[in-house]
């Protein structure tokens, strides 16, 4: 049962050392990926999302960022202190990354073909020709028209789907275990971002890849993922299956974010934001983190930090759930008075 | 591209026009007059050297001159050196030759030494290896040349007596003029190199490549100093243009006989012939150069070759 774990994370902490002292921005964060499946993680921008996926690969910027606890288990072996050249064997081989820039994530100096073939170089003792036909191959794969002409472009001649496309190509050309997709769509346009999602959905059930799929719009995650974890302010607060958290989210973030989804709402003009913003990670609340801007805190929540505990096959860090009722956004009555005064 | 040609060609030949001019004017508004070398002595009377002026038709109007002397160049005639009569043919040879060592030689020894540096201190950006980096550079971009000059003369040629202090055209007599020359560029590549790896090591392509799983060194190297090459290659047509600057002190200085040391001599002689025919190839220089750098620098990114 255990044999097809492809990434497993346990207790991971993150910690930047800035000049007014170290700031733990992930805090024991723990997850299982299985072999062909997807898992979302899913928070506001600035919870931490990225800064786990770059910890698992070891590309955090250091300085000032570094892991400073916890342990990282791929495909059947833990890579916690593995040398910096074992962890360079394996990125781009057993794991891979796609980026949320993908205008500015290839070199523009160089062409998609060069770019692609030195990917495969970096790991497979192959010659030039060999490492263009598995480019063209991987190319094609994607859906990228004409690829052996593609080969040839630069990354300014393509648009920012295509890319994308081209990210996804090099990620996946020496067919990985596991794939982190940072945030993969969010700077595209909304019809490019169903391409890019239907594609790394097709290629993930084509290859039995593990994803790990990152993103702040849980909507993104409806289409593709099995299962969800929530993070926040660095920690993951829920946990289950992604039909559990559509039908039956249990902590309140999840269902504020869930309430903030517009087809969800179903009125996009009154769309419920949740209150208040992310903490900044250097003056977090004393307790549960997210009770400042919680509609259902109770004075426990403001004195004990709650456990993520196994209820109901989630797993919740919450000390008062309640059912899920969409919440709505405050009537702007200021806004109307004005309107109807006019 | 036809057109950016044909504009980039007539305005050189719009600045080679104007400078042709001011060159003519000038040279011939000096106090003094050519002395045709050992023809005339200081001592000669005035109707001798009245005679000489008219026989090299010194006694019509300037603008006359000036017109005759384009009618003579478009022939393919350049003219002979008042001083000792040698064709202007045979002096570019020979001194068009000796500049291009030095200047090929300069280039050469600033790039190996500048971008290896400059690449180093990024890497290693506030540590020693930086600070001493940086601190060359500014003392390269702060002491004038011919200051450099003479401190070197000094303990390399009078105390160490192991270069030779001046002369043509041996390596070792090569080698501080070279030095020089190169000093101030060194300097500016150097910290431009730095500044642009900088630039380029926060790009997002950089995180994309070790994602990868490419060697450090190759991101580096083949990915980041390649972007970061672009400002500096662009840098390369305005860095001819002073080291034609700088040549005429340097060559002067340690005696090398370039076009730069020609020229001056030329001009302290009222050599008129020798002086205008050197002033206007090496503005002609610089502006080739340019052009070349400005090509250099659309093959070295691709976004302009394209566009
Ligand atoms: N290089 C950095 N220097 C300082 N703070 C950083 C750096 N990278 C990320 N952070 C901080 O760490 C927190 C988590 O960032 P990140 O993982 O990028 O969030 P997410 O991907 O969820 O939007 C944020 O508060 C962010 O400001
Ligand atoms: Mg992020």
């Amino acid at each position: 049962m255990s044999a097809d774990v492809a990434l497993e994370v346990k207790g991971l902490r993150t910690t930047l050392f800035l000049r007014e002292g170290r700031v733990d921005v992930v805090r024991n964060v723990s997850f299982q990926l299985n072999d062909g499946e997807t898992l979302a993680l899913v928070g506001e921008s600035g919870c931490g999302k990225t800064l786990t996926a770059l910890s698992v690969i070891r590309l955090l910027p250091d300085p000032p960022a570094r892991i400073t606890a916890g342990s990282v288990v791929l495909d059947g072996s833990d890579i916690t202190g593995v040398p910096e050249s074992t962890m360079r064997s394996l990125r781009g081989d057993t794991v891979s990354m796609v980026f949320q820039e993908p205008l500015t994530s290839l070199d523009p100096v160089f062409t998609i073909g060069d770019q692609i073939e030195e990917a495969i170089t970096a790991h497979r003792k192959v010659n030039r020709r060999e490492a263009r036909d598995m480019a063209v191959e991987i190319l094609k794969e994607v859906q990228i028209p004409s690829p052996r002409q593609r080969l040839d472009d630069y990354p300014h001649q393509m648009s920012g789907g295509m890319r994308q496309r081209v990210m996804i190509a090099m990620a996946l050309v020496l067919d990985p275990k596991v794939l982190i997709a940072d945030e993969p769509t969010t700077a595209l346009d909304v019809t490019i971002q169903a391409q890019i999602l239907e594609l790394i959905r097709a290629e993930q059930e084509r290859r039995q890849l593990a994803v790990l799929l990152i993103t702040h719009n849980l909507a993104v995650v409806s289409q593709v993922a099995d299962r969800v974890a929530v993070m926040y302010a660095g920690e993951i607060v829920e946990e289950a299956p992604a039909s559990e958290i559509f039908a039956n989210p249990r902590h309140p973030y999840t269902q504020g974010l869930l309430s903030s989804i517009p087809s969800a709402a179903g009125d996009s003009k009154h769309l419920y934001t949740i209150p208040g913003r992310v903490p900044d990670p250097r003056v977090l609340p004393p307790a549960c983190l997210f009770a400042p801007r919680c509609p259902y805190v109770i004075s426990r929540c403001w004195h004990d930090h709650p456990g993520l505990e196994a209820s109901n096959g989630h797993l919740l860090r919450c000390w008062n759930p309640q059912p899920f009722i969409a919440l709505k956004a405050v009537e702007p009555e200021v806004d109307r008075s004005v309107a109807t005064s006019e | 591209m036809a057109s950016y040609l044909a504009r980039r060609t007539g305005y050189m030949v719009l600045i080679l026009g104007i400078s042709s001019v001011v060159i003519f004017y000038a040279l011939r508004s000096a106090p003094g007059g050519p002395s045709g070398g050992g023809v005339l002595s200081p001592l000669s009377s005035q109707e001798v050297r009245q005679a000489y002026e008219k026989r090299l038709g010194l006694d019509q109007p300037i603008y006359t001159q000036y017109f005759i002397y384009l009618g003579h160049i478009a022939t393919g005639d350049l003219g002979t050196s008042l001083v000792n009569g040698t064709p202007i043919t045979e002096l570019l040879k020979v001194h068009a030759r000796n500049s291009l060592i030095l200047g090929l030689s300069a280039l050469l020894l600033s790039y190996l030494i500048a971008i290896p540096l400059g690449v180093l201190a990024a890497v290693k950006r506030n540590t020693w290896v930086d600070q001493l980096a940086m601190g060359g550079a500014i003392l390269g971009m702060g002491i004038p040349n011919f200051w450099l000059a003479l401190i070197l003369v000094y303990f390399f040629s009078l105390r160490l007596g192991l270069l030779p202090s001046a002369g043509c055209c041996d390596p070792p007599q090569l080698i501080m003029p070279a030095l020089v020359l190169a000093a101030e560029g060194t300097a500016v590549t150097m910290r431009m190199t730095r500044s642009s790896m900088l630039e380029h090591l926060r790009d997002d392509f950089v995180r994309a490549l070790r994602a990868k799983g490419l060697p450090e060194w190759q991101v580096i190297i083949r990915h980041v100093l390649r972007n970061a090459l672009i400002p500096v290659i662009s840098l390369t047509g305005l860095r001819l243009g002073w080291l034609v600057g700088y040549a005429l002190i340097v060559e002067t200085i340690f005696r090398w006989p370039g076009v730069g040391y020609l020229l001056v001599d030329s001009i302290i002689r009222r050599d008129y012939p020798v002086a205008q025919f050197f002033s206007l190839l090496l503005i002609l220089f610089v502006l080739l150069a340019n052009w070349f750098a400005d090509i250099a620098y659309g093959l070295a990114n691709p976004r302009i070759r394209v566009a």
